[in-house]
């Protein structure tokens, strides 16, 4: 930016100092003895030409990477569209990894299912019998440990839902790892499980299942006509055997 | 926030032409008004102080919530084991100080660097230097557990890497409290003695800082401000966009998810209510979309009441705390100084009254300082 321009910024603020103490407290250098200084008519030094010009370039580049940011910022969260479309990796570049977000909260529809995930252990005995225990359900404790606790643990609230999700979107219907990401999930969701069985006691087994019951939340009352069914549709989905490393409990 | 101050600014200007040191007529252009408006002065400082506060509570209170759990969430025996953990650093780029080793006392001493950050954050105590630190251990320990987050840390993650370029501590800190206190020192120097720091290039170095200081705040302040815009129109713009938001039964839905139910006798209670549910979805949806555009009005002052008032159920309702807390924070930023500094000035005039009452109560016969020590 030119002379002039760094001229028309010092002179700005001797108008804004000379209008008096119209603005609470401003951050620049102006202490009350300045103030009174530009009552009286008296001028402040200016910014030295090289420093007003480096001024002038730090507004453009703060400028330009405010806009910038907030443009790319726009078209990553806002739904997708041919402009997001087209200039896909650019906003991916800026956004990745700090400035990830995503405020689809309850939306476009909230859950209307919920789902309780049990798990159950299995040990093969030196003779070569296997025994499997009883199905634990480990949605149920962190349902009990919320109940009535105003500031719930993430551990309860978060850990073993989004393993779920996270796992339910990296793997599908199937339940073959086929990305790297996916075979993270899967092992995540496994010392999860590992780790609470292990805390309950059982502490010698070699393999885990998990089972997950997806039941959904019935219609609200006055959406049913007559009385309310009687029983929601669930379905269970069984996940495979899996071996657990020695360190794992 | 910034709209209120300029247009303040500008008709008080207009309204003292004489005081002016040149005619209204050769008033500066736009691009120049811009300029000198982003460099002259830190906009919005109490706003940004109540974020800084805000943010350094939230984050302190969630770290001592957490405390028990620590280990669970983001020790070495996390499920998430830190080998997961560096794998996904690997692959998406982000850094953070605990995958760093798998020690235990490493992690104990990280815990401990985070408690103090949050804290001394909280206070602005040196704060620019703090604010860094905060950012830091803000997304290293999100780093760490990203799987186990929600909405509200992912807003925490943003807000701490935004107040970095903020000036959050020149109210309401503790570096206020020492700047005060140093300027009302007696025997300083002022700007007129033959201090070395009175010359010419010391007054240009300070100038050129307090423009730049002044520029990336008015910056910061601003992306701030916009982000919670963007926040709250994407969360409106998909929920119009899904069929259980237009029937009016989203939030039946919502009240019975069981893992989002502290309080299932309250849950069922504002589910049986129908109309109440439908009223409250639609007025949920109609203020986030409403909201980026009602900020040049008066009517901001409602939905952000609104606003306010739905979080405040959702922390209760829900058992969302931490992320109720942090949206209510970041509403902070639309706030003007002078509407915070009213209710600090309440405040303040509340607590002074406590406190001589209760002075008056412990000390019923009036002491004076003058008074000469006892020796025996």
């Amino acid at each position: 930016m030119s002379r002039s321009d760094h001229d028309a910024t010092a002179t700005g603020r001797e108008e804004r100092q000379a209008t008096g103490g119209l603005l609470t407290a401003p951050l620049t250098a102006s202490s009350a003895v300045h103030q009174i200084d530009d009552r009286t008519g008296s001028r402040r030094p200016l910014l030295s030409r090289s420093a007003g010009l480096l001024v002038a370039s730090a507004v453009a580049v703060c400028v330009m990477v405010t806009v910038t940011h907030l443009v790319l910022l726009f078209l990553y969260v806002a739904p997708t569209n041919t402009i997001s479309t087209q200039y896909e990796q650019q906003i991916n570049a800026w956004i990745y990894p700090y400035f990830e977000q995503n405020w689809r909260l309850f939306a476009p529809d909230p859950q209307s299912a919920q789902q309780q995930v049990s798990a159950r252990t299995a040990r093969t005995a030196p003779d070569g019998s296997t025994q499997v225990s009883d199905w634990v359900d480990l949605t149920a404790v962190d349902d009990a440990a919320i109940k009535h606790d105003p500031f719930p643990s993430h551990t309860s609230q978060n850990m073993l839902r989004r393993a779920w999700s996270a796992y339910l979107e990296s793997h599908g219907d199937s339940d073959t790892s086929h990305s790297e990401r996916a075979r993270m999930l899967q092992e995540y969701l496994l010392n999860i499980a590992a780790q609470r069985l292990a805390a309950r006691g059982d502490r010698t087994f070699d393999a885990v299942q998990l089972r997950v019951i997806t039941t959904s939340i019935g219609p609200a009352p006055a959406q049913v006509s007559g009385t309310r069914p009687a029983q929601t549709p669930s379905n269970t989905r069984y996940l495979p055997w899996w071996q657990v490393r020695s360190r794992d409990h | 926030m910034i709209t209120d101050r300029t247009s303040h600014a500008e008709a008080r200007h207009d309204g003292q032409p004489s005081i002016a040191p040149y005619p209204a007529q050769s008033r500066p252009d736009p691009v120049t008004r811009a300029f000198v408006f982003l460099t002259e002065r830190a906009v919005s400082l109490h706003a940004a102080a109540l974020l800084r506060i805000g943010y350094g509570l939230l984050y302190l209170t969630f770290l001592l919530r957490e405390f028990p759990h620590r280990d669970e969430i983001w020790g070495p025996d996390s499920p998430w084991t830190p080998d997961l953990a560096r794998e996904l650093s690997h692959q998406n780029g982000w850094f953070s100080l605990l995958t760093l080793s798998d020690d235990r006392a490493y992690f104990e001493a990280c815990y401990i660097l985070a408690l103090l950050t949050s804290t001394v954050f909280m206070l602005g105590w040196h704060t620019r230097v703090a604010s860094v630190l905060f950012a830091l251990v803000v997304t290293s320990f999100h780093g760490r557990a990203v799987f186990m987050t929600d909405g509200g840390d992912n807003l925490i993650v943003l807000m701490a890497i935004y107040l970095t370029f903020t000036a959050c501590g020149r109210r309401w800190s503790l570096d206020a409290l020492r700047r005060r206190l140093r300027e009302s020192a007696p025997g300083r120097p002022g700007p007129e003695s033959t201090d070395p720091r009175s010359g010419p290039s010391w007054q240009q170095a300070k100038m050129l800082r307090s423009q730049l200081t002044a520029l990336v705040h008015n910056c910061g302040m601003f992306v701030i401000a916009a982000q919670v815009c963007i926040l709250y129109g994407a969360a409106g713009l998909y929920k119009v966009q899904g069929g259980m938001w237009r029937d009016g039964t989203a939030l039946h839905y919502v009240l019975n998810l069981d893992l989002f139910q502290p309080w299932p006798t309250l849950s069922h209670l504002a589910d049986a209510h129908d109309l109440l549910i439908a009223i409250a979805g639609y007025v949920t949806v109609l203020v986030q979309v409403a909201f980026p555009f009602a900020l040049f009005s008066r009517l901001k002052y409602v939905l952000l009441g609104l606003l306010i008032g739905m979080h405040a159920g959702i922390a209760v309702l829900l058992g969302l705390p931490v992320f109720s807390g942090a949206m209510i924070v970041a509403d902070a930023v639309f706030l003007p100084d002078h509407a915070l500094l009213r209710f600090a000035c309440v405040g303040r005039r509340a607590i002074q009254r406590h406190l001589t009452a209760r002075e008056r109560r412990d000390l019923p016969r009036p002491r004076t300082v003058t008074e000469p020590p006892r020796t025996p």
